[in-house]
């Protein structure tokens, strides 16, 4: 694509543009309808399901936007009548093999199909001639996916993506004319840990997530954009959750969100099904010697224990935590005369890492503790007597005479176990691997008050 | 009417597949010729015969070859063998009568678009005559014609013959790249500016099997020797096929611009029994039908059956009698259609079917007026929104056979009470 600008006239509305830049990036990026199932920014053109036709002044016919690069003086039309009646037409042939179950389909209400039936559809039905073919309904094609090959528009997205983008190659088109389908090899199966991103990429509610189906109608459910918290990638995603009357504030998936420094358009199917552990084996309750305690008694316990140590004191705090709780943590170490360390070679898996999206450093925030100048270590300790634990998996590792543990899971044993919000329930800052900064939102109200780090070290830290 | 045999001369030959007599009824004779040129001047010459393809797009190979980059890193011929065009049946003479004269046009046009390797895609189905191609390719490499050296000339020469798996879509010279390289077998997007084809990334030339075996005549005759037949136009000669309701079916080649009924009384022996011609489908089943008025005034070259809003494809013509069902011919083409289509583009997917189940409930006699409006209003969609020409051809047909026999059709309907 040349540096040149060139100005082309759409819908009689003049637009500067570089030249040979796709019609159909340009319309997008202009806000212009057009409608379309098989384009995709990180997969391209395949120019197969035909629906982004527009009108183009010399042309004896309608052009794919998707497939026209933009030239000098191009003249181009977007709602005239016949591309009206074109997409109209189109949508209908798309329908006819269509099972037409929105209501009982997980994709209702961010379909495309439904989406442009609403838009440019046909409102009368003239298909009663033709017979619907019958394919299969829900094939567990394998990594959650469920296929469901009737309600498929065969934009190939999904065997695109396993061909260019994970090159594993497992999906493909069997099958000619309307007996076209989406399959797997036979006896094999999805096998890729980027296989779900099939399911966002499917326009439609052929790919639904085995996971995520029946659950939720997606309009009833809130998105909020967010950092995963599997690596040190720093995946930006979008939680989707819903409080449902008398139930708590539940997140039901999680999505990528497109950035383009990061993670594209994808993230991988292990970050997608982080939310589950957010939700099992939480601490919910302050415990002092697994007794529940209330969390109005837990300062006077947590100066009980302080004012007995003689020794040192040792706060590890989590890579994982925010920037803001970090910064917190430091400046509560000082008031209690405490050394701060945060081993982080136990964050590494080397069996988790690959080349693309899934780093082997599984510390989201590793960047931030070097930042704030957190050692990995502690020195001039000669007598440990305390640790107090903010989540780090490491802590398992010491043995001293006394220990206070603030942890999102059940996961520690201590003298006195105090819960705190996990990432999705509290907001703060990241710093990836990269060193891009990112803010990660707070998506999850939950009816359990459990108190983020800095509220605890707020109501802490003047009883010292 | 006299055949011109310019293909076809040694196809009555006894044993003409083996190189031992097809060396006696010279073949292999052009290729001193040929290596003699460069590769521009064969290029030249075959423009200059305006030797059009001959698979059923008609394009000048001339052009298509000039596309060729003059030093290419690697670059491929791949000869059409595709041929599932119903009522085409040309190809298959050539590779199972006389396969020595296509290797010897495969070697001079390797050659000018200076390709060394050379794929034959033939369809699934022609195993036998693909074993003929075979053993003749097996012998040409044991004298040495091809292999590392082509007759002494320092110029390698390899083909391979690849099978089909029996799609007609595989036909379409872009589909059959795509399952040339091991993919499914559909249309690629076409390019915004004249360019070669590619295949596995390297330009390629893709040609039909008759225009390869026409290529060892021009060069031996020159251009001027082929341009003697024939019109404008359509210069040369044709392997014109009949099929149908006819006495003497079969392929018989013949100069381009003769009538078309002279065409068929004088080869095709006349309408079977005695009956009168009620429609003929002039070059493969893709192409829109002709009235018996129509056939009457039809000249067998591209501008005569341009006017007529049909084109002369393979020249595989299938001859329809009075008795004929149109309804029922149609419905069986469609038929052919519906299960063939890649269902690669939405409106050839599931508008061949549809079109098929109309077609089929007006021989039922379950359809009213309105469908057939709808029957052509969808026609009209499948026309020019699609990759490739098959939906546009399909619509085609539908418009033909529906405009031009609309009483046949308005007959099948449902009588309204």
């Amino acid at each position: 694509m040349s540096e040149k600008l060139v100005t082309v006239k759409i819908n009689d509305e003049e637009i500067k543009v570089k030249e040979g830049e796709l019609l159909i990036k340009l319309l997008k990026k202009e806000h212009m309808e057009v409608p379309y199932f098989c384009y995709h920014d990180a997969l391209g053109a395949d120019g197969n399901c035909r629906m982004c036709m527009v009108e183009i002044e010399g042309k004896k016919r309608p052009q794919i936007a998707c497939d026209t690069p933009v030239k000098e003086g191009m003249v181009v039309k977007t709602n005239s009548d016949m591309i009206k009646k074109v997409r109209k037409n189109i949508l209908e042939l798309e329908l006819i093999n269509h099972p037409i179950d929105c209501p009982v389909c997980d994709q209702a209400g961010e379909c495309r199909l439904q989406d442009y039936y609403m838009d440019y559809g046909v409102y009368e039905g003239r298909i009663d001639k033709a017979k619907k073919v019958h394919l299969q309904k829900h094939l567990d094609i394998g990594n959650n996916v469920i296929l469901d090959q009737e309600r498929c528009v065969l934009c190939q997205r999904c065997v695109r993506f396993t061909d260019n983008i994970t090159k594993t190659h497992e999906l493909g088109v069997i099958g000619r004319g309307n007996h076209s389908r989406i399959s797997t090899m036979p006896g094999k199966k999805l096998n890729n840990p980027y296989a779900m991103n099939i399911v966002d990429l499917c326009p439609v509610g052929a790919l639904t997530n085995k996971d995520f189906r029946f659950k939720q109608r997606v309009w009833f459910l809130k998105s909020t954009p967010a950092i995963c918290h599997g690596c040190a990638k720093g995946c930006n995603i979008y939680i989707d959750h819903n409080k449902e009357k008398y139930k708590d504030d539940t997140i039901y998936r999680i999505r990528a969100r497109v950035n383009h420094d990061i993670n594209g358009y994808f993230i991988c199917d292990e970050g997608r099904m982080s939310y589950k552990e957010l939700g099992i084996n939480r601490q919910y309750n302050a415990l002092l010697n697994s007794k529940t305690i209330d969390f109005g008694d837990v300062s006077k316990e947590f100066e009980k224990i302080i004012k007995e140590t003689k020794g040192d004191i040792l706060i590890l705090a989590d890579a994982n935590l925010y920037l803001e709780e970090l910064e917190a943590i430091k400046e509560f170490a000082k008031t209690l005369n405490a050394a701060v360390c945060s081993p982080l070679k136990i964050y590494i898996d080397e069996s988790f890492g690959d080349d693309w999206l899934k780093s082997k450093n599984r510390a989201a925030n590793a960047k931030g503790i070097q930042k704030l100048n957190i050692p990995q270590t502690y020195e001039d300790i000669e007598k440990l007597e305390l640790v107090i634990n903010f989540n780090h998996p490491a802590f398992k590792n010491f043995l001293t005479p006394k220990s206070i543990s603030f942890q999102t899971h059940k996961e520690f044993e201590a003298d006195l176990i105090l819960p705190i919000a996990a990432f999705s329930e509290t907001e703060g800052t990241l710093i990836n691997e990269d060193n891009i900064t990112q803010f990660s939102q707070r998506a999850i109200h939950s009816k359990q008050k459990i108190p983020n780090i800095i509220e605890w070290i707020e109501m802490l830290k003047d009883k010292k | 009417m006299r055949e011109i045999k310019i293909v076809s001369k040694n196809f009555s030959v006894k044993d003409s597949h083996l190189l031992k007599t097809a060396l006696k009824n010279g073949a292999y004779e052009s290729i001193k010729e040929a290596f003699s040129k460069t590769p521009d001047e064969i290029i030249d010459i075959i423009t200059q015969s305006k030797l059009r393809g001959k698979g059923g797009g008609g394009a000048y190979t001339g052009k298509k070859w000039c596309l060729m980059p003059k030093n290419p890193e690697k670059s491929f011929l791949v000869v059409n063998c595709d041929e599932s065009e119903p009522g085409t049946f040309k190809d298959r003479y050539i590779i199972s009568k006389d396969p020595h004269l296509l290797i010897e046009g495969i070697i001079i046009s390797a050659y000018a678009i200076r390709a060394h390797d050379v794929y034959i895609y033939i369809r699934g189905e022609y195993y036998q005559f693909q074993k003929i191609l075979q053993n003749a390719i097996n012998e040409a490499y044991e004298k040495e014609i091809i292999g590392e050296k082509v007759m002494g000339h320092p110029y390698r020469i390899d083909i391979t013959i690849h099978r089909g798996a029996g799609a007609y879509i595989c036909g379409e010279k872009s589909a059959l790249l795509e399952s040339l390289e091991g993919k499914r077998g559909h249309p690629r997007l076409k390019p915004h500016s004249p360019q070669p084809e590619y295949l596995f990334g390297y330009p390629t030339v893709v040609n039909n099997v008759e225009t390869i075996a026409t290529v060892p005549y021009i060069i031996k005759n020159s251009a001027k020797g082929y341009l003697r037949y024939g019109t404008q136009n359509s210069p040369g000669t044709f392997l014109f096929a009949l099929s149908g309701h006819i006495n003497n079916p079969g392929v018989y080649e013949c100069e381009y611009g003769v009538s078309m009924m002279e065409y068929i009384e004088s080869f095709g022996g006349g309408i079977k029994g005695g009956k009168k011609l009620k429609a003929v489908i002039p070059g493969g089943a893709s192409t829109p039908v002709l009235t018996a008025d129509e056939v009457k005034k039809a000249r067998l070259d591209y501008d005569s059956l341009k006017k007529f809003g049909s084109s002369l494809g393979t020249g595989g013509m299938i001859v329809m009698d009075e008795d004929t069902s149109m309804v029922k011919a149609l419905k069986n083409l469609l038929d052919f259609y519906a299960r063939e289509s890649c269902g690669q583009c939405t409106p050839c997917r599931e508008g061949t079917g549809w079109v098929r189940d109309i077609v089929a409930s007006i021989l039922n006699k379950e359809a009213t007026m309105q469908d057939i409006k709808t029957l052509l209003d969808v026609s009209d969609t499948m026309n020019g929104k699609t990759i490739c020409v098959f939906a546009p051809a399909v619509s085609g047909v539908i418009n033909a056979f529906v405009n031009k026999f609309e009483d046949e059709f308005k007959s099948f309907l449902k009588s309204v009470k």
